[in-house]
């Protein structure tokens, strides 16, 4: 197994006196699907867009394929990153097969047409995702989890190793999360992506990644550092198969809230329960690990 | 209307567009004030001293003022379609970067302080308009990128400062200016069409024509800019170049435009909208399309204005504000499933 | 990269090869009214320039004229050519006109570089003042091969001013407000012709030195003015005596001024006063019949 991406180090700041993420070194490998999860704050998006190049860290050094992110060209980058955020409505009305088509561009002719190869590579993106039917529909006319499989299909077009996404399934209705989780399961295994999601569904996550971040903020704010202990650097971030990042205890510290949890399989189940909940106080709070 | 564009469908479209323009202007070139038989015209100039009149009106006036109208209205019509993809606005017009009040403060300065030089046969007042109109924006460009880098509020938030301040100044200019002067400039920043000498014709139609060609160039990015800036850049789209150019082009055609004719709103409004509605937001089309018909469009109204209250001559953008804002509301309600607004 | 050298190359060749196609033009020089053959259709391009063609004897000459001219009456009846702020070129050039007679105003030098370049033969005058009309009278009659008829026009208008003026020396002036609209108060300035009639007829404007010609006045400069005659040009087409009534009901609001106390306020005939004209003398009459309504036994 290859180490696609590497972090050594990185830290980066929106204003100076405010770190948001405070050297972080990690490697991730090919072919893995990782979940980013953490709470509010904590730098997932940043981190996401670290990656995909549209933020420069303030120090640490981000490699791609074994290369420096700052020595590929904004063309080169997008053959190898392609970015999936929230779905949304643009201001024009373009439709299905047009938007997913757009990921083509950099490849377009001298005149601006795509060739045979783009369209070939927009009809599979189309029926990996399982849009092919909407393809003359404009966005507009779609439902939330259409527009999203229509952008993951996008990126899907750019064709590139490696895939971020910024939580994909908010705002989706319970099938249309498992839709999209099975989707990204099978586009890892049959085209072998490496894939980054940010996730607030810590089950989903269990269930369908490989391997977990959890990020914590790590400047913590001046109320909270006179409630609970210091943060150590070590618990700024944790990595590792989900499996070991994913427990009851380093979810309830990350959190601040008490969790339950119970084993379904391989994987378990979390359920948060705050002071009102109904099972509060009347669940053994773990019934294993 | 959705699927994806081909270069035979666009090439099509864009023939028989032309040949509806080629269509309007002679058909056109029939109208004025006076009526002016073909034949009669095509018998030739006459002599010096005794001139053919048919020949001279339609030759000399008509067809270089249908002409004028066509690259005017191409201007303005491109330039609007591209400004609206990149600020993400379909209520966007080419003047709303602070070209209006920048030719006009060039064309109140060229009146006030009576400078008389002219540039290749364009009047004092056509040349500081343009250099206005120009100036205006890259001082709006450079404010504008003060607020971050790519980021279309800020420069829509600069316009609108411009804007102001110029207009102050334009007022602060009229309140001491002769009336005259004062009169000239609005006079001439109302919109007018009159027909230009050969050279001018020919040079500017060839400036217009060759930005919008470059502006095709660069269309298929700019469907991708005009759905969402951060998916243009990671989809490996330079979305700085690509606005300094879009922008920096059609600013151009449109100060060109501005310096032959005046202000005349409307065009670059509602012809790509319209264009838009019909054909769907694909900029490799819309342009073109958008060109041509603006091209249409201004022909048709320049010679309404001149026909409607002869031998009167209303302002060119009264008839394009009259005919532009119903032929609007009609195809929007046509077509009201395919407009989106953002929510 | 090289689809767009190719394509600022293209632009600039087309624009050298429309260069050395045409070059840019220069505007004709006006010519030398000697030198030019007298001309036999004449085109008036303002209601006082056709006024001045018909008083050279030139009436069977002007073949159009602007829709605004409305005197000598035969005048009316010609071909229109759009009006004098607003011209209409394809009329002028169905006229066929040997000689187009133009003002130096705004609205009328972008029409003049427009025939002139198709060829055609253009004369501009400034009419601003009494001094500027006589010798605008001078050279249309050059132009028009009348040199004697402007000559004797133009002492004929001196002679009959002279005489008014004779009449008036060495008797006060009355500070005259000339007003050309109401709402909001515009009047004449000291640097319009209007001024220059008003001393002739020997008043003087109560307005001080102004920058603008007709600018909007206050209430106050009005009261400080001491003006004693209040003049109004008719709007035309009016009847003389409502618009009198109405002027008196719009100045009763300021009863302090002297004018308005002595209900010296006159609405007069717009026709001689609206602009300069051969008829000059009688708008010098007109406005000399309010400044001295003893002597004109009215």
């Amino acid at each position: 197994m290859t180490t696609c991406i590497r972090l050594n180090q990185v830290t980066f700041a929106y204003r100076p006196e405010l770190p948001v993420l405070k050297d972080i070194s990690l490697a991730v490998e090919t072919g893995v699907f990782l979940a980013v999860i953490g709470p509010n704050g904590a730098g997932k998006s940043t981190l996401i867009r670290l990656l995909a190049g549209l933020l420069r860290p303030q120090s640490g050094t981000i490699s791609i394929d074994g290369k420096d992110i700052r020595s590929y060209s904004r063309r080169e980058l997008a053959t190898k990153v392609a970015l999936v955020q929230q779905e949304f409505v643009p201001a024009f009305g373009f439709s299905v097969s047009e938007t997913v088509l757009m990921a083509r561009t950099p490849h377009f002719s001298q005149l601006g047409f795509e060739g045979r190869e783009d369209r070939r590579i927009v009809a599979d993106a189309l029926a990996m995702t399982d849009t092919a039917a909407l393809a003359a529909r404009p966005l507009a006319d779609l439902s939330g989890g259409e527009r999203q499989r229509v952008f993951i299909a996008r990126a899907l077009a750019q064709d590139t190793p490696i895939l971020l996404l910024d939580e994909p399934t908010s705002f989706l209705d319970l099938k249309h999360q498992v839709a999209i989780y099975d989707l990204l399961k099978s586009i890892q295994r049959e085209k072998a992506r490496t894939i980054i999601a940010i996730t607030h569904d810590i089950n989903l996550a269990a269930q369908y990644c490989d391997q977990a971040l959890l990020l914590q903020p790590c400047s913590a704010a001046p109320e909270e550092s006179r409630t609970r202990r210091s943060l150590k650097p070590a618990d700024h971030y944790r990595v590792g198969r989900t499996s070991e990042v994913l427990k009851r205890e380093t979810l309830e510290e990350a959190f601040g809230i008490r969790m339950f949890s119970v084993p379904v399989g391989i994987e378990n189940v979390f359920l948060p329960l705050g002071k009102m909940a109904k099972d509060t106080g009347r669940a053994p709070l773990s019934n294993t690990m | 209307m959705n699927s994806l564009l081909s270069p035979r469908m666009l090439l099509t479209r864009t023939i028989a567009a032309v040949v509806l323009l080629v269509a309007v202007m002679v058909l056109c070139s029939l109208v004025g004030t006076q009526t002016v038989s073909l034949r009669a015209a095509l018998a030739g100039p006459g002599s010096p001293t005794a001139p053919n009149p048919d020949y001279e009106i339609l030759l000399h006036v008509r067809i270089p003022r249908i002409l004028l109208a066509a690259i005017v209205g191409a201007a303005l019509a491109g330039a609007g379609a591209v400004f609206q993809a990149v600020l993400r606005n379909p209520l966007a017009d080419p003047y709303i970067l602070g070209v209006s009040s920048g030719a006009g403060l060039g064309a109140m300065l060229a009146v006030v302080s009576g400078v008389n030089w002219t540039l290749w046969g364009r009047s004092p007042i056509a040349v500081f308009a343009f250099l206005g109109a120009l100036g205006t924006v890259w001082l709006v460009w450079t404010i504008g990128r003060i607020t971050g880098k790519f980021h279309v509020t800020g420069l829509l938030l600069a316009g609108v400062v411009v804007n102001a301040c110029f207009s102050a100044i334009i007022m602060f200019l009229t309140s001491v200016a002769r009336s005259q002067d004062v009169y000239a400039t609005v006079f001439w920043l109302m919109g007018n069409m009159a027909e230009e000498d050969p050279f001018v014709l020919w040079a500017s139609g060839g400036c217009v024509a060759a930005g919008l060609v470059g502006l095709f160039f660069i269309s298929a990015p700019l469907n991708v800019i005009s759905f969402g800036q951060t998916d243009a850049q990671s989809m490996g789209i330079h979305v700085e170049r690509v606005q300094f150019i879009t922008l920096a082009i059609s600013s151009f055609i449109t100060a060109v435009a501005v310096s032959l004719s005046g202000l005349i709103g409307f065009a670059g409004l509602i012809v790509p909208h319209a264009v838009r509605l019909v054909f769907g937001p694909d900029h490799r089309q819309l342009l073109p399309l958008s060109s041509v018909m603006g091209a249409v469009f201004l022909v048709v109204a320049d010679t309404i204005a001149r026909r409607v209250v002869a031998p009167a001559q209303l302002p060119v953008g009264v008839i394009t504000a009259m005919i532009g804002g119903p032929f609007f509301l009609i195809l929007l309600m046509r077509y009201n499933r395919r407009v989106y607004w953002l929510s | 990269m090289r689809r767009w050298v190719l394509l600022l190359a293209a632009m600039m060749a087309w624009n050298i090869a429309g260069y050395a196609l045409w070059r840019a033009p220069r505007v004709d020089a006006v010519v030398p009214p000697a030198e030019a053959p007298r001309p036999e259709r004449i085109v008036s391009m303002a209601p006082n320039l056709t006024e001045i063609l018909y008083a050279l004897g030139l009436g069977e000459n002007v073949v159009a004229v602007t829709s605004d001219s409305d005197y000598p009456p035969q005048a009316a009846g010609k071909p229109s050519v759009g009006s004098f702020w607003l011209p209409d070129i394809e009329a002028v050039i169905a006229g066929r006109p040997d000689l187009i007679v133009t003002l130096e105003i705004p609205q009328q030098t972008n029409l003049v570089v427009r025939l002139r370049r198709m060829g055609y033969r253009c004369l501009g005058v400034s009419i601003w003042t009494v001094d500027e009309f006589f010798r605008a009278v001078e050279t249309i009659g050059q132009a028009t091969g009348q040199p004697v008829q402007a000559q004797s026009l133009v002492s004929g208008i001196r002679q009959d001013i002279r005489r008014l003026t004779e009449t008036r020396a060495g008797k006060d002036q009355p500070r005259v407000l000339w007003v050309v609209q109401r709402e909001p108060l515009r009047v004449a300035g000291r640097n319009t012709f209007i001024n220059e009639l008003i001393e002739l007829a020997g008043g003087q404007n109560a307005i001080g030195p102004t920058l603008h010609k007709y600018p909007p006045i206050g209430a106050e400069q009005v009261i400080g003015a001491n003006v004693e005659v209040i003049v109004e040009p008719a709007m035309t087409g009016g009847d003389l005596v409502e618009q009198r009534r109405q002027a008196l009901a719009y100045w009763s609001h300021l009863p302090r001024i002297p004018a308005v106390a002595n209900g010296r306020i006159y609405v007069i005939d717009p026709d001689a006063v609206s602009r300069l004209s051969p008829r000059l003398c009688q708008g010098i009459e007109s406005i000399a019949a309010c400044l001295w309504p003893a002597d004109s036994g009215g």
